[in-house]
């Protein structure tokens, strides 16, 4: 034997390090990335003064039309966002998209509505990238992870001997045993998710994490290459700029009917599909050179199809540009952002990346844990760094769990006037992950599992009771989806919170089970 | 009836990893020590073609692309949930597949 480590043994050290070290960032990542499946579902139940009133596209955008003649007649540009089957929200802007403020209108009557503010779905998706930090920060320390994520990932199954032997096993109620247990099976059965989902986490950003090809062929222009690989997006922003840009030279144009707005929903529908729209937009409304926009819901393909929109002629309803097909280059980047966004393939694909991204949460969950469990049996000297790392590992699982439901309750128990509302929520957010922080710190480290988990549990169990009591209105489909869905993980941290309190006897049982368990493996 | 679809295809990508499962001595004793061991050999051939059945399902649900991501994505969830059935629940283990495919006409009349 030389005395240099096995291939195994440095991989374990690896594993082990990259796992603990970036586990409790990792964690927080995926488990609002999970949160994130769903961000718009999320900000509609966070938004209670809205109402589903079940119109369609078409009729919708007679209401926006109507409501932007009456109050929009002279702006530069018109912009509606159409109700959808993930957000049935009908909302009109003026002028340039990204600053126009966004109103609110009823569907149905058309009357304005002032909907509470809220940090929204949106907030989780913002943290899953970007952890509340400076963006680009933020997004340099989720890409670390994610690499360090790779790296445990790949050291995972180099030192995983029995990967098929061991492909369906779990043993439950012996310690360790049944914590490596889960941490092998939801990490080996659920592999390609883990891969993919973190390989095209990266790849979003590919600007920013590799920017040495772009500095050394565009001297680092960004946007040099981004008009190489998209030739038609230059044209698209010149002939903005030149038509909705400047609305004060343009004034004299002559006035025209446009077809009404309905007219494009179905051209629009005919090309992406039924149900498939998002929004549209009107240049120079009123006017002979109006120009309708159609976009896309991001869902049709794989590709990330962001940005994309079918232009018309508004008066003769004249097709002036069809989005052309994406280049090579371009499109292995997209289909990788998409597979990433999720926003393809309904519902049932949504459910699918929830689930598969709740078990990856629970993944780096169980191998912060298995640390703990490994270490504890192994010497009492280490006792001060496991201390820290038991309280750390509660404060970053059980804390932030705690904090995503204390978000939601925030949402419904602040008045809806308050000032600056959004800002209160997130107070309610980092204060109960702040207050579950303190308390890992000060409890034994069972005792504070118990409670965070029974606390977590409470309060998701709750949420369909808070639901009845606070909204002005029956739950509509999505809100009662998310009533259920958190009463279903309410079930599960009870179900937890329930084996951690039993748990001493589990570990008598197991104790005594012990000399059996070994006759069994040597068998 | 895309409802219908999908409770179908989960059904065959569980029972095909039922069936991979079972090819293993050590579940094959779990779960099946009762019957004649020379079916033990038939299982894995059995569950690669229950998984294949399930791709031509998932490819009536989404387009192609889509079809792939969705597959491997609900063959691991059924592995994941059989792997949590085994210990606790080795009969409902065995018989969740019936229960699948009895469900699936459900869904077509509602």
């Amino acid at each position: 034997m030389s005395r240099q480590p096995s291939l195994t043994q440095s991989m374990s050290a690896l594993h082990t390090w990259a796992g603990l070290v970036l586990g409790w960032l990792l964690f927080a990542i995926f488990l609002t990335g999970t949160l994130a499946v769903f961000d718009r579902e999320l900000t509609w139940w966070m938004q209670p003064e809205l109402q589903d009133r079940q119109v369609d596209q078409a009729s919708a955008v007679q209401v926006a039309q109507r409501w932007l003649a009456a109050n929009q007649r002279d702006a530069s540009a018109w912009n509606i966002g159409l109700p959808t089957a993930r957000d049935p929200s009908l909302s009109v802007s003026a002028g340039e998209q990204r600053r126009g403020q966004r109103t609110l209108i009823d569907a149905e009557s058309g009357e304005q509505i002032t909907p509470r503010e809220t940090a929204g779905g949106s907030f989780f998706f913002r943290f899953h990238y970007t952890l509340h930090m400076p963006r680009f920060l933020g997004i340099w320390v989720v890409g670390f992870a994610a690499m360090a994520m790779l790296v445990a990932i790949i050291s995972g199954i180099i030192i995983h001997k029995k990967i098929f032997k061991d492909f369906f096993t779990f043993r439950p109620v012996k310690g360790q045993r049944s914590w490596l247990d889960g941490h092998n099976a939801s990490a080996v059965l659920l592999l390609p998710f883990h891969l993919m989902i973190t390989y095209t986490g990266l790849v979003i950003f590919f600007l920013i994490y590799m920017p040495a090809a772009t500095d050394a062929l565009y001297g680092g222009d960004r946007d040099a290459l981004l008009r190489e690989l998209r030739p038609d997006a230059q044209q698209q922003q010149g002939a903005r700029r030149g038509e909705g840009g400047r609305p004060s030279r343009e004034v004299q144009t002559a006035s025209a009917a446009m077809l009404p707005l309905d007219h494009f929903i179905t051209l629009g529908e005919a090309h992406y599909g039924a149900g498939m729209l998002s929004s549209l937009s009107v240049a120079q409304p009123g006017r002979v050179n109006a120009r309708v926009e159609v976009r896309p819901l991001l869902g049709s393909r794989l590709e990330l199809t962001k940005g994309e929109a079918l232009a018309f002629n508004a008066i003769t309803g004249e097709l002036l540009r069809a989005p052309p097909p994406t280049r090579t280059s371009l499109l292995v980047q997209k289909v990788m952002a998409g597979l990433h966004f999720a926003q393809f393939g309904g519902y049932p694909m949504r459910w699918l990346y929830f689930i598969c991204g709740l078990v990856s949460s629970a993944m780096i969950a169980s191998g912060l844990v298995l640390y703990t469990v490994k270490r504890r049996r192994q010497s009492a000297a280490q006792g001060v760094w496991l201390r820290q790392v038991e309280w750390l590992n509660l404060a970053c699982v059980g804390g932030l769990m705690l904090a995503c439901v204390a978000l939601l309750w925030a949402n419904r128990l602040l008045p809806a006037d308050l000032a600056e509302r959004e800002g209160w929520e997130l107070r309610v957010f980092f204060g109960a992950w702040l207050a579950a922080l303190l308390h890992a710190r000060l409890r034994a480290p069972l005792r504070g599992w118990l409670e965070q988990l029974a606390a977590s549990a409470v309060l998701l169990l709750g949420l369909p009771l808070l639901d009845l009591l606070t909204a002005l209105a029956v739950p509509d489909r999505i809100r009662l989806g998310v009533d259920l869905t958190g009463l279903g993980l309410g079930a599960l941290l009870a179900l937890a919170a329930w084996k951690v309190s039993t748990r001493p006897t589990a570990t008598v049982r197991a104790a005594r089970r012990a000399p059996a368990a070994m006759a069994e493996v040597q068998s | 009836m895309n409802a219908s679809l999908l409770c179908l295809a989960l059904s065959s990508s569980y029972a095909g990893m039922l069936a991979l499962c079972l090819g293993t001595e050590r579940h094959w004793k779990q779960l099946a020590a009762a019957a004649p061991l020379s079916l033990r050999a038939w299982c894995r051939p059995l569950g690669v073609l229950l998984l294949l059945l399930a791709l031509l399902l998932s490819l009536q649900i989404w387009p192609a692309s889509m079809a792939l991501v969705g597959w491997l994505g609900m063959l691991s969830l059924c592995g994941l949930v059989l792997l949590l059935l085994l210990p606790y629940a080795p009969r409902l283990a065995l018989g969740l597949p019936l229960l699948g495919v009895l469900l699936a006409p459900v869904f077509m009349l509602g």
